[in-house]
């Protein structure tokens, strides 16, 4: 370890640089028909060094620095190892996954560009850099969803989010431009250092950050912006997963970087209210839907939504967590889609007295713990909403866990499954906390009024679920339902009864 | 189709368009006009369905004639499938030249035979004119002397949906968008992967939920939600509401039903088998349509009436007479120089010889190439072997393609006798397993399960056994409780994200370890007890069928079984009887890689019963009555043949006698070696980055087990033939793996009654796999399900294309394709071989005239091998 503590910052800057440029022209490399098919074992062991140089990065990162336009803090290092690693476990998936397909060396050359681009963009310390990073990084998932390009629908999806990729992208150009004239600084820790930010008007402020609040929303499918997202399922699956883990949730970490900007007024209100609404909608769809890609894609929509509330109530590392394990949830899922059909199995469900007891003593249990958990520090905003989030999942999973168990070995089972989540679960926690415990943030409480509106919402959203579930043959739950459907669907224009691609570009040969 | 059309068109009492008919009489129409698709059942139970099973009256080449005209569907091999096939050697020129020969000879024109061929032979080149010579100036001068020319006398068009004729102000045609709405009202309808919210009025079925909801439907426009509002309460009304204000004559409502039906044939297909399989969703076909129309009518209402549009087949004259520049050798000077009549008749010609009849003559001479390469093998005189020969163990077999080559490797390793047989053994079971709900049909799709057999285990160990099993299912309906609950899903990735994260970087880079460690943690933990078979009748009013045989359907079971494998004396002194199942993971289409002669699931369960059967002391007494002297020490077990993986694995072994103990530890001490070389055999065919694999058997598992595998097997890829007859006909070649094989002995079937049943069973099942193949192979967009990749699983039952489609229903494109370019099945129609005199075959014809129809239309090809080893096609 003493080895590794004396690397200094610039020289594993060298070193990481080095490796990611390696791994890029292996990606080259491998367009070349020449190099065989192979090749592609060697290239996932290239891929895998800067990665290990992240995780040095990671652990040997004791103040934050900047070096050249590069801005080094174990936030950037652990997004860079978080790309990094999608970005290879997505390749290992292809390997396999996309054998025979078209464009299969394409597919290696691009993930590997656009991860180490979106890893070089949690690196930069200077605007310029990022917002070029960020456009980059936009440019080569707009060419993943194209690369399929003969199928109309796939052509469609791209048009659909090269549009609105860039009016996120401009959107960022303009407050960076904006922040820098005001600031007089394009190196982002000077920018936002307490002194700049003094300089800054009121309208300046403001300005920039809606500007950054609609950049970020766009590639977190927040409403209205989310048709990208949902018409978007059109693409291999490694694509996706690479999509729901590793681009949607830009928009935690670009608000994270610009915490100390992003100081709770207006901005900050529009971001709550846009992103409480999408995780109703989003969960919404969910429910709705019965697509497994379609499902997952809701989920997104509305857990993106979370985090964005997060950053919002200024709790930006618990949004940093939730946006690297939601990645890691789902790309998880969308590499399992092919496991969605299962024989189903409806286990009898004994809905006894007993298990009735249980049931009520878990929802005690459950607002017990919320509310000591919330009395803990009663006037964050954020934990009234931990809080909440809290009592739920606890009530649902003991009903299911241990309610519903049956025998002694059931509900064994349940209870030692409840606790081994919840242990992990705190693991994970404080060892995020403290690698993070250096991160730059400045979270400011938004005024409690909003928290509660917020709250409100998730509330009504939780009572109109609760009531539909009694009044299943009421108009207002179908007009709902079809509205929840509609969100859902991808338009008409990207839908197609047959994949027809198929028969014009690789069957038929010849003459026709 | 107008053929289907003209069979059923007697049914239709002729009345006037105006009137209002009976229910009854727009059921028959539904009916009839449902022939076009076949019921398609969910992917779980993925069993070989034939797309054109309701077409076989009806010849392959007036259905493919007819899928072209109407949808545009290409169903004979493209041309650089063909071309490629050639490469490979697969087909034989001589038999294109004796093709062209035929038709030739069969048709009269009046161009000069010897022009005429010239012209042939070019075109059968299968390339494409040249561009520029079709955009040349020239030629449309020429062309332009024959505008309106009539080559073809039309035969009666096929009526399109109306809204395939429109298109909105996007340029969308409006039939795109209908489709858009049903497949949402489908999977909607249809879901059975319990979504969070379900459809509302989902009980009152699917029409009277439709109308109920399509109010509210914001994805319509206002004015049209209002003129849905008062539409009819009752489906059949509805459809004839809708089929009358769209101005359709009586006449042609099948076509139009037809045209419908075919738009989207897996939704229809799936809504067609939903029908079928309980009484309260009976009319569910009837209920598709009426949907379908009334949304129809709403979407073309602005645009209605429509001026009559007359669909006329398009007949490129300059491409014709480019042909004959490019085929036919002539020079612009010769074409002027010919008459207008002479220019008619090469017009005519050209027309005729047209792309499709040159497909079709090559498909024939890649069959016949395959015949007579087939034929070569089996009619070689074989050295006489020894037909008394003492085995040491029988082992039978399904008649799946991928037996063979392990049949081959395990008949080279020692003296076992191999025997084929439809896998799931005649037994028309229903399979429910130790602790499960829900019981599996345990044979082909065409028959009903007589009879119920339940895994059972001693209470106590039952007991704790569900106990075991229910608090791991615990996890799963926790996990969906909390992916369904608002709240509780925004902190599900946090709580379960480690645990995934874990499993998804061990099933990437340790594929095998994390997949084997995974399941023998469920399997430690689960610990499922020895179970015994419910295999007596048991029988009360509630049950659908009874649980069990009485003692004579025992007896009948396992004579059928054994007269079918032609096992009814010299019997060894081990019986194995061996059904198989694949092993894959994340992988969709699991069930096609099983057993498909159970319904698409593992064999095993069949082959425990009926050897249990077998052992059974009354039954061997009851058999011994009828002639068939069952040994005492000859003991039958049940195993099971991975096919991923190629090993046997044990299911049923009870106690065994010495003679028997010693043939067990025979076929255990050479397995390792069959499943290596069957293992080596079948890897070299898998698209892999090793040209040599060093270790077969665990590469085979790294198939097996890696999440990432989008291949995990061939499957049935590449059938070709159906061989019934003895194994002696077969056993010193190799068939590749390319051949059903089910045992048979004309001497034993005197009346021939065995034979047919082989036919109408088994017969129908390789039929139907081996067009399944074929279709998914030459339409993979149409019959396939396209790229597994961008497939999404939908409402539990199916997949789906992107973000949404038709049901897809056939195999995707990398059950049949190496690559996107290179097809790895080859398309042809199954060649069925009956070893038997031809008394037999003429009987089997006149007795069978579903089986006549399939052969003389083209849907299979069949052969004979007789007494004396000669070859006959028939």
């Amino acid at each position: 370890m003493s080895v590794l503590v004396s690397l200094s910052t610039s020289s594993l800057l060298i070193l990481f640089f080095t490796l990611l440029i390696a791994s890029g022209i292996s990606g080259l490399l491998f367009l070349h028909p020449r190099v065989p098919l192979r090749y592609v074992r060697i290239h996932i062991g290239i891929l895998a060094l800067p990665l290990l140089v992240s995780l040095l990065g990671l652990f040997n990162t004791s103040a934050n620095e900047n070096v050249g336009p590069w801005y080094l803090d174990s936030l950037a290092w652990l997004m860079v190892f978080f790309v990094l690693a999608i970005g290879l476990i997505i390749q290992r998936f292809s390997v396999r996954y996309l054998m025979g397909d078209r464009s299969y060396r394409k597919y290696f050359t691009l993930f590997t560009f656009t991860t180490g681009i979106a890893s070089i963009l949690w690196l930069s310390g200077d605007m310029r850099l990022l917002v070029i990073a960020w456009g980059v990084t936009f440019a080569g998932l707009y060419v993943l969803i194209k690369l399929n390009s003969g199928w109309k629908v796939a052509s469609e999806a791209a048009k659909v989010s090269g549009r609105l990729f860039t009016i996120s992208w401009l959107s960022l150009v303009f407050a960076m431009i904006w922040l820098s004239q005001a600031t007089g600084y394009w190196q982002l820790s000077l920018a936002l250092a307490n002194d700049s930010l003094a300089q800054l008007g009121a309208w300046d402020r403001t300005g920039i950050n809606l500007l950054i609040v609609l950049a970020v929303i766009i590639p977190a499918a927040q409403w209205p912006f989310q048709r990208w997202l949902m018409e978007s399922a059109v693409v291999p699956t490694p694509v996706s997963a690479f999509m729901h883990a590793g681009l949607v949730n830009a928009g935690g970490i670009m608000l994270t970087r610009f915490s100390p900007l992003f100081t709770g007024e207006i901005a900050s209100i529009v971001l709550l209210v846009i992103a409480s609404i999408s995780v109703l909608i989003g969960s919404g769809i969910s429910l709705v839907q019965v697509d497994y890609k379609r499902q997952l894609i809701g989920s997104t929509m509305g857990q993106m939504g979370f985090m964005l509330i997060q950053c919002a109530l200024g709790a930006y590392i618990a949004a940093i967590i939730h946006l690297i394990l939601h990645g890691l949830f789902k790309a998880t899922l969308f590499l399992q889609a092919g496991s969605a059909v299962r024989r189903y199995e409806l286990s009898p469900r004994v809905t006894n007295r007993s298990s009735q007891l249980w049931i009520m003593a878990g929802r005690a249990l459950a607002l017990f713990t919320g509310v000591t958990y919330w009395i803990m520090a009663p006037l964050e905003g954020y934990q009234l909403i931990s809080a909440l989030i809290l009592v739920w999942s606890l009530s649902v999973a003991w009903t299911q866990l241990v309610a519903f168990s049956q025998g002694i070995i059931g509900k064994i089972v349940g209870l030692s499954f409840l606790g081994g989540a919840a242990v992990v679960y705190f693991m994970m926690h404080s060892l995020f906390y403290e690698w993070l415990s250096t991160t730059v943030y400045q979270s400011v409480q938004p005024p409690i009024s909003v928290v509660i509106v917020v709250v409100c919402l998730l509330l009504v959203g939780i009572a109109v679920g609760a009531w539909v579930s009694r009044n299943r043959s009421s108009s207002a739950y179908a007009v709902l339902y079809l509205w929840l459907v509609r969100f859902g669907e991808a338009k008409p224009k990207s839908v197609e009864s047959h994949p027809n691609y198929l028969n014009n570009i690789y069957l038929k040969g010849g003459n026709q | 189709m107008s053929g289907t059309s003209v069979l059923t068109k007697d049914n239709v009492k002729k009345k006037d368009t105006t009137t209002n008919f009976q229910e009854s009489d727009i059921n028959v129409l539904i009916d009839s006009a449902s022939r076009v698709i076949a019921p398609l059942w969910p992917l779980s139970t993925f069993a070989a369905r034939n797309p054109w099973m309701g077409l076989e009256k009806q010849s392959f080449e007036e259905v493919a004639g007819w899928l072209k005209d109407t949808r545009g569907i290409d169903i004979y091999p493209s041309a650089s499938m063909i071309l490629s096939a050639k490469r490979k050697g697969e087909i034989d020129q001589d038999f294109v030249k004796m093709g062209l020969e035929r038709w030739l000879d069969s048709h009269s024109f009046n161009v000069p035979r010897e022009k005429a061929e010239q012209f042939c032979h070019a075109a059968l080149k299968l390339e494409a004119l040249p561009s520029n010579l079709l955009s040349s100036s020239e030629l449309e001068k020429l062309a332009d002397e024959f505008r309106g020319l009539n080559l073809d006398s039309i035969d009666n068009p096929s009526i399109q949906p109306i809204s395939s004729r429109i298109e909105n102000q996007d340029g969308e045609k409006l039939v795109n968008i209908l489709d858009h709405h049903v497949i949402k009202w489908s999977k909607l309808y249809l879901d059975e992967s319990q979504a969070g919210w379900t459809m509302p009025k989902r009980e009152e079925g699917f029409y009277r939920a439709w109308q109920r909801l399509i109010q509210y439907d914001p994805a319509l426009s206002k004015k049209q939600r209002k003129s849905l509002k008062d539409w009819p309460q009752e489906p059949h009304m509805a459809l004839e509401k809708a089929l009358s204000e769209l101005n359709i004559p009586e006449s042609e409502i099948q076509n139009y039903l037809e045209g419908h039906l075919l738009s989207l044939p897996g939704w229809a297909g799936m809504m067609l088998w939903r029908s079928q399989q309980s009484s309260h969703e009976h009319a569910l076909l009837t209920e598709y349509l009426a949907v379908r129309i009334s949304m129809e009518l709403v979407l073309v209402k602005p645009n209605l009436p429509l001026t009559k549009q007359q669909s006329e087949k398009k007949v490129s004259i300059p491409s014709l007479i480019a042909s004959w520049f490019q085929w036919g050798n002539l020079s612009i000077e010769e074409w002027k120089q010919l008459s207008s009549a002479e220019q008619n008749e090469y017009l005519s010609f050209a027309y005729s010889f047209d792309d499709k009849l040159r497909r079709k003559i090559w498909l024939e001479a890649w069959e016949q190439t395959h015949a007579d390469q087939l034929s070569q093998k089996l009619t070689t005189k074989k050295r006489k072997t020894d037909s008394e020969k003492s085995n040491l163990a029988q082992l039978a077999f399904c008649i799946d393609v991928r037996s063979e080559p392990f049949r081959r490797q395990l008949e080279k390793e020692g003296p076992f006798e191999t025997i084929g047989i439809a896998g799931f053994f005649g037994l028309q079971i229903a399979t429910n397993e130790l602790g499960s709900n829900h019981s599996h049909p345990s044979l082909p799709v065409i028959l009903k399960p007589k009879h119920k057999i339940k895994e059972t285990a001693d209470e106590k160990e039952f007991n704790s056994y569900l106990e075991r099993k229910q608090a791991v299912t615990s996890l799963g309906t926790t996990f969906k409780a909390m992916k369904q609950n608002t709240l509780a899903s925004l902190l599900l990735p946090e709580l379960s994200g480690p645990w995934l994260t874990l499993q998804m970087v061990g099933r990437s880079f340790v594929p095998r370890s994390a997949n084997r460690f995974i399941r023998n943690l469920r399997q430690s933990w689960l610990q499922k007890p020895n179970t015994n078979l419910s295999l007596n009748h048991e029988h009360n009013k509630e049950m659908e069928i009874p649980i069990g045989f009485t003692e004579e359907e025992k007896v009948n079971y396992a004579h059928q079984a054994l007269k079918m494998m032609g096992l009814i004396e010299n019997f060894a002194p081990l019986v194995v009887i061996c059904g198989h199942g694949s092993q894959s993971i994340n992988n969709p289409y699991a069930a096609a890689l099983e057993c498909g002669a159970c319904g698409g699931a593992a064999g095993g369960f069949n082959a425990r019963v009926l050897a249990t059967l077998c052992n059974l002391p009354e039954v061997r007494e009851k058999l011994s009555f009828e002639g068939i002297e069952i040994p005492r020490d000859t003991v039958f077990v049940a195993a099971e043949h991975k096919t991923t993986v190629d090993e046997l694995h044990w299911i049923y072994v009870p106690e065994l006698s010495e003679a028997a103990q010693k043939a067990f530890d025979r076929i255990e001490a050479v397995m390792p070696k069959v499943s290596d070389n069957a293992n080596k055999e079948r890897l070299a065919q898998l698209p892999s980055f090793q040209s040599k694999v060093k270790n077969p058997t665990f590469e085979a598992h790294r198939f097996a087990e890696d999440w990432s595998e989008i291949r995990p097997e061939w499957g049935l890829a590449r059938n070709a033939a159906f061989i019934i007859g003895q194994r002696e006909l077969t056993e010193d070649f190799d068939l590749e793996g390319r051949a059903f094989l089910h045992n048979y002995d004309w001497q034993q079937d005197r009346s021939g009654e065995l034979l047919g049943n082989i036919i109408a069973g088994p017969g129908t099942v390789t039929q139907w796999i081996n067009l399944q193949y074929y279709a998914s192979t030459v339409a993979s967009h149409y019959y396939g399900s396209g790229n597994k990749a961008t497939q999404t699983v939908t409402s539990g039952l199916g997949v789906m294309q992107g973000n949404a489609s038709d049901l897809l229903s056939g195999l995707p494109l990398q059950s049949v394709m190496e690559s996107d370019s290179e097809a790895y099945h080859s398309p042809l129609r199954l060649l069925i071989v009956i070893q038997a005199p031809s008394e037999y075959i003429e009987k089997l014809l006149n007795n069978n005239p579903a089986f006549l129809d399939k052969v003389q239309n083209g849907w299979v090809r069949l052969a004979s091998v007789d007494t004396d080893g000669v070859w006959i096609n028939w």
